[in-house]
């Protein structure tokens, strides 16, 4: 089993490293051939090949597989970059690095190394060792405390998902055809044409269908499985959730308070409060607004309006808006700060040549406000989404202890639950390792699709 | 450009200092773990630093223990007993494990009584215990340091409930069970004459309480904790585990759907589905389920006994007469008994005999009678030892606050079997959660009590397995 990856290993290396005729040479090749090998075999031998052995399943083979490929790909990127330089392919440096690479001083190699051992060392103690530390935990069964720990090698991650490997395989892979059949329809298309637009829906539709493939590829429960499935689902729903109320909402208000108003400033202080607020106590001053027996919200409807507000944590709907709304509320001003920092910049020239077209003030909002302000919102998309992927547990905690039955457990909360709260630190740092590819997934995604519209203004 | 290039990476920088200062509000333990490392080990001028974690961080139970421990490094100056504080017993469990394996281990630990399996099984990276047994440290003395040895005059229900294999391991500190607190202005308008006492009585009073006019907008609460869900095993006389219990060897088995388990809680169902019982829809919900009662939304909340003293004096405060009673029971099957809660105060093993001597006669100052007696009545944790009882009769204390009499009656009231003193098990924490997720399943989305409590089973037993696997034999 192992061999046959590392001969698909071997046959696609070399292909991807010499891609265009120019460069098809013996060593390129050959450089091809063994890092592809090399990157492949890593993890199974780091892991003594468990993921083949004789009792593990399709699924353990696939993963073994995916990380061989992971594997391959990351040590042919390093191999591209370095021949590619050796071989004076200009690599596509931005204008940016350029400029200061010119200016920069004439010293040894060591030089810049030097200068960055500082941040580096504190990087490599403090960061990435834990993080590989958290990928060796995650192949275990182990407590603290305890006399020993056991090898379960992907057993922490294919409890998460379905069990049948052919549907694991296909629907991811029905979903990224998908986006590369509308990327290709989109550029074939001429802009402006029917076609055109039926393409921009379909990457649309095929995008989400990424949303729409994972929830099908993780696991409902039962037969000893865990149900992830639903996680999974409150996650999205209350990221986006978060992101958007927070995102729009600090857009909207930022306009309004960007205005020339009385007192403005007192104003723009308030609207950034919020974000000095740690999410636990924004966990307790929501609860302290909505608790159904002692809350402020049920009093005032109860006395002033004779109505019986439900209890917000016996409704998924609710319970699920109750933690949108109260972390939303707390990124707000962050997102306020931002985008009233960003409204500066936009061009006032460019607003009173609109206002002399006679351009409405809608449009002079969509049209030339939100794409001057897109570097901050692509900025804020980014922390925004860390924001509700990482820092939501104490509000969720203070707020619902995932209640109602579960249903407002985003993936952060179980991960402190089990990995914490249970000790079980194998299961905990497996699922920490699937937030960790989630948000490197989100991010990349962002920097293909989000940076194609962005724009930095001038050159 | 340049100039928005460079407003951008300010941006940048900002949020990445402000990042930076919002991550420090989590890191207190962590900091408090470190502080705790400088001061270990019996250096300076002949003096022994002891380091005592306690789970509690509120005034009232932290100040005691602070207060205790100045009084006692008072009466031995050649003994430093620091207090540090933690969030919870789990965090303390957690930072003295990774300290014992750092070499800085503290001498003294709060534990709680639901990990006394885990805090026996825990080992260092050498394979040796962490923790020492109290009782073989103590060897028979009957003083230590001039401190007269307290550990012969512990209850009985701690007594059996800590005791394993014969021998105290850790010495019992706050101990309490869980009681009942009614609403007596409630009750007596209703024309509930008598506080009930089984399930049927509590049935009937609802009734009653339901038929006022301006009555509550429900009967009767208690927080969604594994720990009222053992109580009812305990008085059913039902065993939660297999092995007696974990008390005649290592419990491999949980029985979450057995006949006890899902009369008491197809009984809570019952009373949640005709209105009886309010879910304040969060598990462990110990404020929410107080501040019901405190507010007169519910007549009767079922609760700790550790807050007898601040129930009594907050129902006083809002206007209304607070009385304690027993947990009713399923009065269709003989009443077994009730079982403690709380926890218990762990000596940690590798302490030179100075350094021991001075930590084994901290733990019996911080019980003797008078202490004891002094965290009964600001806390209404049950006073640990005969000697705190009789000094409370002879001093009256019963007669003017009876409530706080409750629970110890309760606990005197329980049979000795091993149903009554509750299981010892491994993971118990992610059991009680498993148990506790289900009831909230069940309570709000209205699934059928015996097939959930299956699955939940089925769950608790892979947990256990997956424990012993580590831990057993």
């Amino acid at each position: 089993m192992l061999i046959i990856g590392l001969v698909i290993a071997a046959v696609l290396g070399p292909l991807y490293l010499a891609r265009t005729p120019r460069y098809r040479t013996p060593r390129r090749l050959g450089i091809g051939t063994t890092a592809s090998v090399a990157g492949a075999a890593v993890t199974p031998l780091a892991m003594g090949q468990c993921g083949f052995a004789p009792e593990t399943s399709g699924v353990d083979h696939l993963l073994a597989y995916g990380l061989m490929a992971g594997g391959s790909w990351l040590a042919l990127i390093v191999a591209k970059a370095f021949y590619d330089r050796a071989d004076g392919e200009r690599s596509d440096e931005s204008g940016m690095t350029g400029e200061i690479r010119s200016g920069g001083f004439n010293l040894g190699w060591w030089v810049p190394w030097a200068l960055l051992s500082p941040t580096l060392i504190i990087l490599a103690v403090f960061l990435y060792t834990p993080a590989a530390q958290t990928f060796t935990l995650s192949t275990k069964l182990a407590r603290l405390g305890a006399p020993k720990s056991l090898d379960v090698c992907f057993g922490n991650f294919t409890e998460l998902l379905i069990t049948d490997p052919v549907k694991l395989v296909a629907i991811p892979l029905i979903s990224i055809g998908a986006i590369y059949g509308a990327r290709w329809w989109r550029r074939s298309a001429s802009p402006g044409s029917l076609g055109h637009r039926g393409a921009e829906l379909a990457s649309l539709a095929a995008a989400l269908s990424v949303f729409v493939a994972l929830y099908a590829i993780f696991s409902p429960g039962g037969d000893g499985q865990v149900a992830y499935r639903p996680v999974y689902l409150n996650t999205v729903i209350i990221t986006v959730g978060i992101v958007a109320v927070g995102m729009i909402g600090g857009l909207g208000i930022a306009y309004l308070a960007f205005r020339k108003i009385r007192g403005g400033g007192i104003y723009r202080t308030l609207l950034i409060w919020p974000y000095a607020i740690s999410p636990a106590v924004a966990g307790i001053l929501f609860f302290m607004i909505f608790d159904p027996t002692a809350g402020i919200f049920n009093y005032v409807m109860e006395n002033w309006f004779g109505i019986d507000a439900p209890n917000y944590r016996e409704s998924a709907v609710l319970a699920q808006a109750a933690i949108i709304m109260a972390s939303g509320w707390k990124i707000l001003g962050y997102n306020v700060l931002f985008y009233l920092a960003g409204l500066q910049t936009v061009s006032i020239i460019q607003i009173e040549a609109s206002i002399l077209d006679g351009a409405s003030a809608w449009k002079r909002f969509t049209k030339i406000v939100i794409p001057a302000l897109s570097p901050i919102t692509f900025f804020l998309l980014v922390t925004n989404l860390t924001y509700a992927f990482f820092d939501i547990y104490a509000t969720i905690d203070f707020m619902t202890k995932g209640a109602p039955a579960g249903k407002t457990s985003v993936a952060i909360y179980e991960i402190i639950r089990i990995g914490v709260n249970n000790g079980d630190l194998g299961r905990g740092a497996a699922q920490s390792v699937l937030l960790f590819a989630a948000v490197i997934g989100v991010t990349l995604w962002q920097f293909r699709t989000s940076g194609e519209r962005v724009s930095y203004g001038g050159a | 450009m340049n100039s928005k290039i460079r407003l951008f990476a300010l941006l940048a920088v900002i949020a990445l200092i402000v990042a930076a200062c919002g991550d420090g509000s989590s890191t207190d333990t962590t900091e408090a773990a470190g502080d705790a490392a400088t001061t270990v080990g019996g250096d300076g001028a002949g003096v022994s630093d002891i380091e005592f974690w306690v789970a509690f961080s509120d005034e009232a139970r932290l100040g005691f223990a602070q207060e205790k421990a100045a009084d006692f490094n008072a009466a031995h100056p050649d003994y430093n007993i620091d207090v540090v504080s933690f969030a919870s017993y789990n965090d303390v469990f957690d930072a003295a494990v990774l300290a014992v394996d750092s070499g800085d281990p503290p001498g003294l630990i709060h534990f709680f009584e639901a990990a006394t399996r885990q805090a026996l099984d825990a080992v260092d990276a050498g394979g040796n215990p962490i923790f020492a047994s109290v009782t073989e440290a103590i060897a028979g003395r009957t003083e230590i340091l001039g401190v007269p040895v307290v550990l012969d005059s512990v209850v009985d229900a701690a007594r059996n409930y800590y005791t394993v294999d014969g021998s105290f391991y850790s010495m019992p500190w706050n101990t309490s069970s869980a009681i009942m607190f009614s609403n007596s202005d409630i009750l007596d308008a209703a024309g509930v004459t008598e506080i009930p006492d089984t399930w049927d009585e509590v049935e009937a009073a609802c009734e009653k309480i339901a038929a006022l006019a301006d009555g509550p907008s429900a009967c009767m609460t208690w927080p969604n904790h594994g720990w009222f869900v053992e109580q009812s095993l305990g008085q059913q006389g039902a065993l939660l585990a297999n092995a007696d219990n974990g008390r005649t060897g290592r419990a491999t088995e949980v029985f979450l759907d057995s006949n006890a388990m899902v009369d008491y809680i197809g009984w809570w169902k019952d009373m949640a589905d005709k209105g009886h019982y309010v879910y304040t829809g969060a598990q462990r919900d110990w404020d929410g389920t107080a501040n019901a009662f405190y507010a007169q939304e519910v007549a009767m909340l079922i609760y700790s006994s550790s807050d007898a003293t601040l129930l009594t004096e907050g129902g006083a405060d809002a206007g209304f007469g607070v009385e304690a009673s027993f947990m009713p029971h399923n009065g269709d099957v003989d009443y077994v008994g009730n079982l403690i809660g709380g926890a218990t105060i762990w000596m940690l093993d590798g302490m030179d005999d100075v350094t021991q001597d001075g930590a084994l006669a901290f733990l019996n100052f911080f019980s003797n009678a008078a202490n004891a007696a002094e965290w009964h009545q600001i806390t209404g944790y049950i006073p640990i030892t005969q000697d705190a009882v009789d000094l409370l009769e002879t001093e009256g204390w019963y007669a003017e606050s009876p409530n706080s009499l409750v629970a110890s009656d309760q606990l005197a009231a329980a049979e000795n079997t091993p149903a009554s003193l509750g299981a010892l098990l491994g993971n118990f924490v992610a059991i009680r959660d498993v148990i506790t997720l289900a009831i909230e399943d069940i309570l709000v989305n209205d699934l059928d009590v015996a097939e959930r409590m299956g699955a939940a089973n089925e769950e608790a037993n892979k947990i256990l397995t997956e424990y012993e696997t580590l831990f057993g034999g």
